[in-house]
C-alpha cells in the first residue's frame, strides 16, 4: 500500500515537472500587465473576539493571527503567519473570574517559488493543503460560522516539508489546482508536525463557479494508514449565496461531512440589510473505535446544526451570532456564539 | 520509507530543474493591442478591467470581501500571496493585478 501510493506521489510530482516543461512550450500569452510595481513587505492578519457559550459554560475566545508577507525579487516570496489564542474560562465553570493561557502557535513560514505558470515551490512550514478548511477558510474573518467544523482536525494542521502546487488553465471554462507535498516528523515545540505525503487536486469551472476536489494523505507514523477528504464549493450566478462542503474518510479516525450555504441579501431594499449575511451549517461525525489516535476529535458520533448572521460594517469590520445544537449520545447541549472580527492590512515598506 | 524519499527528492530535482528551463521562456512583452508607446489602449484597458473584474469576483468572492484598495506594490505582494494561498493561475494573477491596480 505505501509503495503504491509512494509511486502515485512520485508520478503526480514527476508529472508536474513534465508540466514545466510544456510550459517553456507553451507559454501562451495572457494579459500582459506590465507596470513596474515593485512588490513591498506588508503586515495583514485578522483580529477575532468571539465569546461562546457551549453547554452553557462562557469561553472568551480571543484572537490575533498577524500575516506577513515578504517578496524576495521577481519570483520569490516569504510568508509567514503565527496565531495567539486565548480561551478564557471561568474558575468554577459558570462563576468566578476568567483566567486561561494564551495558546501561540506558527501556523506558516515558507517561502514560495513561482517557477512558472504551472508550477510553485514551496518549502518550509506551510498549511497542509487537505481539503479547503485549512488553507482557504480558517481565518476569523473570512469563515461564515466561527466553530471549527467538527471533522477539522482530521488531516489539518502545519506541515514542515516540501510542497509543489498550482492552478492551471486547462480550458476555456476549467481551471485544474493541485497541491503535493511531503512532510516530515516534528516535535518541536510550536513546530510540531506528522511525517505524511499528500496531495489535492480540484477542478473549476468559472463559468458555473463550482469547484469540486478531493484529497488523500497517507500517514508514515505507526499505523500507516491513509486519510480520504472530498469537498465543494458552490457560487450561483443569478443569487449572492455560497454553498461550502468537506467530507472526510479515515477507517481510524472516523468520518464525516459539513455543508455550509450563506445569503448575502445584496438585493434587499434598505441598504442597511444589503451588509447582512444569513448562515446555516449542518454536520455529522462517525467515530471510530480508535478515539484515542486523534484527541481533538469527539468521543462519539456526533451531529451539529448552527444558524446565525454575519453584518459587514465596513471593510474590515463583520459582526457575528450564532447559535447551534449539538447531538451526541452522552446528551445534547447548545452553542451560543456572538463577536466581532477585523481583518487588517499595512504596508511595511514603501508604497511609491 | 527510504525509497519513497528518494523518490521524492529525484522528483523534486526535476521538477525544480524544469522549471528553471521554463522560467527564462520569455513572458510576452507587451500583448498585442497594445499602443506603440507600451502603455495599453483605451480598448484593450477596458476589456482587462471587465476580464480583471468577472475574475476577482470569481475567484476572490469565493473566500472573502472584497479588499480595501491600496498602492500598485502592496497589491502586488496580496497578489503574489494569494497566487499562492487561492491557486490562482498566471492569467488571473495578471488580471486581477491589473483590475486592482487601475481603479
Amino acid at each position: 500500500m505505501q509503495n503504491r501510493f509512494a509511486r502515485a506521489c512520485w508520478l503526480a510530482t514527476a508529472c508536474v515537472g513534465l508540466c514545466a516543461v510544456v510550459a517553456a512550450q507553451q507559454d501562451a500569452a495572457p494579459p500582459s500587465v506590465l507596470f513596474d510595481a515593485k512588490p513591498t513587505p506588508i503586515l495583514s492578519g485578522g483580529v477575532a473576539f468571539v465569546p461562546t457559550w457551549e453547554g452553557g459554560d462562557p469561553t472568551l475566545v480571543s484572537i490575533v493571527s498577524p500575516v506577513v508577507l515578504v517578496p524576495l525579487g521577481n519570483n520569490f516570496v516569504f510568508e509567514s503567519r503565527a496565531e495567539f489564542e486565548g480561551d478564557f474560562q471561568r474558575r468554577q465553570g459558570n462563576s468566578g473570574d476568567f483566567t486561561g493561557a494564551i495558546d501561540k502557535s506558527l501556523e506558516y513560514a515558507q517561502v514560495d517559488y513561482i517557477g512558472n505558470r504551472y508550477v510553485t515551490f514551496t518549502v518550509g512550514r506551510f498549511l497542509t493543503p487537505f481539503n479547503i478548511f485549512n488553507e482557504r477558510l480558517y481565518p476569523n474573518w473570512i469563515r461564515n460560522t466561527q466553530s471549527d467544523p467538527l471533522i477539522f482536525p482530521i488531516g489539518t494542521g502545519s506541515d514542515n516539508g516540501v510542497m509543489l502546487r498550482g492552478g492551471v488553465e486547462v480550458g476555456k471554462d476549467v481551471t485544474l489546482n493541485y497541491a503535493v507535498y511531503f512532510s516530515t516528523l516534528s516535535n518541536l515545540n510550536h513546530l510540531e508536525s506528522e511525517r505524511h505525503a499528500g496531495m489535492r487536486a480540484g477542478i473549476f469551472m468559472p463559468h458555473e463557479r463550482l469547484e469540486i476536489g478531493g484529497s488523500v494523505q497517507h500517514e508514515f507514523e505507526d499505523a500507516r494508514f491513509n486519510r480520504y477528504g472530498a469537498h465543494l464549493v458552490w457560487q450561483p450566478q443569478r443569487i449572492p449565496f455560497d454553498l461550502r462542503a468537506e467530507g472526510v474518510y479515515s477507517h481510524e479516525e472516523g468520518n464525516g461531512l459539513w455543508a455550509e450555504g450563506a445569503y448575502r441579501l445584496h438585493n434587499a431594499g434598505p441598504a442597511m440589510l444589503r451588509r447582512l449575511q444569513l448562515v446555516a451549517r449542518t454536520q455529522l461525525f462517525y467515530a471510530s473505535t480508535f478515539t484515542a489516535l486523534n484527541p481533538d476529535l469527539p468521543a462519539t458520533d456526533t451531529k451539529r446544526t448552527e444558524g446565525g448572521f454575519n453584518y459587514y460594517l465596513n471593510d474590515g469590520w463583520k459582526a457575528l451570532a450564532s447559535y447551534g445544537r449539538t447531538f451526541t449520545s452522552l446528551g445534547n447541549s447548545n452553542i451560543w456564539t456572538v463577536g466581532m472580527t477585523y481583518r487588517f492590512l499595512f504596508p511595511l515598506g514603501a508604497t511609491r | 520509507m527510504k525509497a519513497f524519499v528518494t523518490r521524492m527528492v529525484l522528483a523534486l530535482a526535476l521538477a525544480i530543474t524544469a522549471s528553471a528551463v521554463a522560467g527564462n521562456a520569455p513572458r510576452p512583452a507587451q500583448s498585442a493591442g497594445a499602443g506603440s508607446e507600451g502603455a495599453p489602449t483605451a480598448e484593450m484597458n477596458e476589456k482587462w478591467m471587465i476580464e480583471g473584474q468577472k475574475r476577482f469576483l470569481i475567484n476572490c468572492g469565493r473566500c472573502h470581501q472584497s479588499p480595501h484598495l491600496f498602492s500598485p506594490r502592496v497589491m502586488s505582494t496580496a497578489v503574489r500571496h494569494m497566487r499562492v494561498r487561492a491557486m490562482l493561475t498566471q492569467e488571473d494573477m495578471d488580471y486581477l493585478l491589473y483590475y486592482m491596480t487601475h481603479q
